[in-house]
């Protein structure tokens, strides 16, 4: 007998509720997590104040250097002294990129993944998302539509929260939500121009993974509405925005059917070929370095995209010598992220006397309207802009000193009006993760490599995002407009990757079919971003929460008719 | 984390009790400032421009002032532990130049200046680096002390008002 119905690898983002929906289903679950725990009542650090922060909250530049090249090249804003602890230190986590490329693996490891970090901008995909592989010929169809998805959405949003704004947009399909924070009175008078000169356009409250109205069952888990602290990066005691840590892991655990293992690093799985099954995973203590085996009736990947995909490889074996359910040799490749580096910001008149007041999670957002509702378009799909409009601090960097300088800081302000493009991503069979030959970390696994660039369809794009930006500025009658010229980030920088274990109708040329099962293995289930065919140009993290939801059902109905 | 806050609110405190400039005398106070005093970064005359300077851009009003809330210690300590020698050497620089900019524009000395004279010579520097001729360093300097001073509980609190937990979302509210 297994010694669990179903282990989970990964308690992030996705394998929370992989864990949640698999435990409430009365299975009996194992989470094996590589990193150590996250105990919020000492690890989180939202309550300490700016003056006891040291160091005005930055990390010691050397110690940067050391440590956190990658990260902190890559997210600066997000890594400071008192929000360290949440990040990979990259000389202990090394990777290496193909000569002339670039690539941005941002992460931490610990209960929560990601989860605990992210921005929390929680954005449904559209029925277009769904369809454009299979209408412009790329990459391999969805074998999903929108429709097969959306109760999927309904469930995980109702259970997270999100706080955002019904709209009626076809593509942006809205969800189950509590209120929205309001535009700011800029905001408001941004969205009149813009939909006035661009009808095809809307600029809405982002909607972002934010309690704002504590329903019964969020209360229960001791969860509460968000203060408007602008704290989230060190966790929140009010556990006010989604987090695993924050909801789904203690919601699995009041089941009385989870058991979640810490310093567990999945190293590879093991399948045995007589069943076509997989019958558990290999794992080395991240402390100890012993190693151990545990035994499973159903095994959840959910390490993130990147991780996935490399225990996939690592995992290879006489049956499947490219790395297990990899026949298809689509494992590791049609690695997406979005991509950004255009945009503009502008002063709007007329609020100079006016402020606000609370420190909100999100700003605005301008969903996608190339190729949906405006036609004329240089490239495929699309982007989204996320951005706000707030008054400009003086910062230190306005003329003066003395009082009136001081007092220059709480003066009336003129208030700035910023957007910025996250623009799709195509797939492509050569922008892909393998493990590094001969290279290996402390705990003998084969480092990642990576080899991504970008194509012709996303410079094009963000070239034409950048002037929309600056248009949609002059339309709203916005001065001192600012734009720098396009500068696409790095591949990985926007922390959205995607796709290394694709879903698709055909196993011969994808790696999972349409309830993220391996094709090739019916026990294997991968949740995370890997199974994204395309990459949209939304925030990710709610669709790898609904398609996890939906994969772990499906994977207890099977159970349950004794189907796997 | 918690023995690096107590050492910092430890230098604060001993740093501060010592480093306040005499605020009528027209003169600071220089043994006050000296090293032994608690300084780990900066030098004796560093810490005197430095404080001159911090007082000057952000005086005692109703609020306190960068004095009050020992923005020069919390810079000693920011130099100390967070800086690498590049940024040091960066800092040390841009002191010097303020300190020989001021002086020139004081005509001799800047930390024996008289107060009006000292505040003139500095409105000057900032005219001219908001004017196109900035001393080196000068505008990021004058940032740095700003931020350092807002991080305070007093600049915070008392002079913009910040609120540790707003409760509350006003999208356009009376300044
Ligand atoms: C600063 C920042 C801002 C972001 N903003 C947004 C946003 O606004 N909206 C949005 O949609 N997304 C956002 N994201 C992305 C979001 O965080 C990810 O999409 C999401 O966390 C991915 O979920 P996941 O479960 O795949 O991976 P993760 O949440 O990263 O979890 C993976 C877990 O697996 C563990 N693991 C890895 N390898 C192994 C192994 N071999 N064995 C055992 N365990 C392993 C890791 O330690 C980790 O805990 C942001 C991310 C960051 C960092």
């Amino acid at each position: 007998m297994a010694d669990f119905d179903a282990i989970v690898v990964g308690s992030g983002m996705s394998g929370g509720w992989s864990a949640k929906e698999l435990a409430e289903r009365g299975l009996k679950v194992l989470v094996l997590e590589r990193g150590p725990e996250i105990v919020p009542d000492r690890d989180y650090t939202d309550t300490i104040p700016p003056w006891e922060r040291p160091n005005l909250d930055r990390v010691p530049e050397e110690e940067i250097e050391r440590h956190y090249p990658k990260q902190y090249g890559g997210v600066a804003y997000a890594i400071k002294e008192t929000t360290k602890h949440f990040w990979v230190k990259d000389d202990e986590h090394p990777y290496e990129e193909a000569e002339g490329t670039r690539y941005d693996w941002l992460r931490g490891y610990h209960t929560g993944g990601r989860s605990i970090m992210w921005s929390r901008q929680a954005y449904r995909l559209g029925p277009q998302d769904f369809e454009a592989n299979e209408r412009e010929g790329v990459g391999v169809d969805w074998p999903v539509r929108y429709e097969d998805i959306a109760p999927w959405y309904d469930h995980v949003e109702r259970f997270a929260g999100i706080a955002g704004s019904a709209e009626g947009l076809a593509q942006l399909p809205d969800g189950v939500f509590q209120p929205a924070f309001a535009l700011t009175c800029a905001e408001e008078e941004f969205k009149a121009r813009v939909e006035a000169a661009f009808p095809g356009r809307n600029v809405i409250p982002a909607r972002v993974a934010h309690i704002t109205a504590a329903t019964e069952e969020q209360r229960a888990l001791g969860r509460s509405n968000c203060r408007v602290r602008d704290r989230c990066e060190h966790g929140c005691v009010f556990r006010a925005y989604f987090s695993s840590l924050n909801a789904t892991l203690p919601a699995a655990r009041r089941t009385g059917n989870l058991t979640l293992v810490h310093n567990a690093i999945v190293q590879s799985i093991d399948y045995d070929p007589g069943t076509a099954r997989v019958t558990g995973v290999r794992v080395i203590d991240a402390v100890s370095k012993r190693t151990r085996t545990y035994t499973t009736r159903v095994l959840f990947l959910n390490a993130s995209t990147i991780a996935s995909a490399m225990i996939l490889l690592q995992s290879a074996s006489e049956a499947f010598p490219n790395g297990l359910a990899n026949r298809s040799d689509q494992v590791g490749r049609n690695l997406m992220d979005h991509v950004s580096g255009a945009g503009a910001s502008g002063l709007i008149a007329g609020f100079e006397n006016r402020t606000v007041f609370g420190r909100r999670p999100g700003g605005i957002y301008i969903p996608r309207y190339a190729n949906i509702t405006e036609h004329d378009k240089p490239y495929l799909r699309g982007f989204g802009f996320q951005g706000g409009g707030t008054p400009v601090g003086a910062g230190g960097g306005v003329a003066g000193i003395g009082r009136a300088f001081k007092e220059a800081h709480r003066a009336p302000a003129p208030w700035r009006v910023s957007i910025g493009a996250f623009g799709e991503q195509l797939p492509h069979p050569d922008n892909r993760v393998t493990l590094h030959p001969s290279r290996r970390d402390s705990w003998g696994n084969p480092i990642a490599v990576f080899d991504v660039t970008y194509g012709d369809n996303e410079r094009i794009m963000l070239a034409e995002a950048r002037k929309d930006a600056i248009a949609m500025l002059e339309a709203a009658g916005c001065t001192d407009i600012r734009s720098a010229e396009v500068d696409l980030t790095p591949p990985g920088n926007r922390i959205h990757e995607m796709g290394s274990a694709r879903m698709g109708r055909d196993p011969a040329t994808s790696v999972l079919n349409g309830w993220c099962q391996a094709h090739d293995v019916a026990n294997l289930f991968v949740t995370d971003g890997s199974f994204m065919a395309s990459s949209a140009c939304q925030n990710p993290s709610l669709t790898y929460m609904a398609f996890s939801a939906r994969a772990a059902n499906h994977a207890a109905d099977l159970m349950a008719e004794g189907g796997l | 984390m918690i023995s690096r806050r107590d050492v910092i609110r430890n230098l604060v405190i001993s740093l501060g009790g010592s480093s306040l400039l005499s605020a009528c005398g027209g003169r600071v106070t220089l043994q006050a400032l000296a090293p032994d005093a608690g300084a780990r970064f900066y030098g004796e005359r560093e810490l005197a421009v430095l404080s001159r300077v911090s007082d000057l851009l952000l005086p005692r009003t109703e609020t306190p002032g960068a004095l009050d809330v020992h923005v020069p210690a919390l810079l000693d300590g920011l130099m100390a532990e967070w800086a690498n020698a590049e940024t040091r050497a960066q800092h040390r620089a841009s002191l010097a130049a303020l300190d020989e900019a001021l002086g020139i524009r004081a005509g001799g000395d800047f930390l024996a200046a008289p107060d009006p004279v000292a505040e003139r010579a500095l409105a000057a520097v900032d005219a001219d680096a908001f004017g196109g001729e900035p001393v080196e360093g000068y505008r990021d300097l004058k940032a740095l002390v700003t931020q350092a001073y807002f991080a305070t509980e007093g600049g915070a609190v008392d002079e913009q008002g910040w609120v540790a937990v707003p409760g509350r979302w006003d999208p356009c509210a009376d300044r």
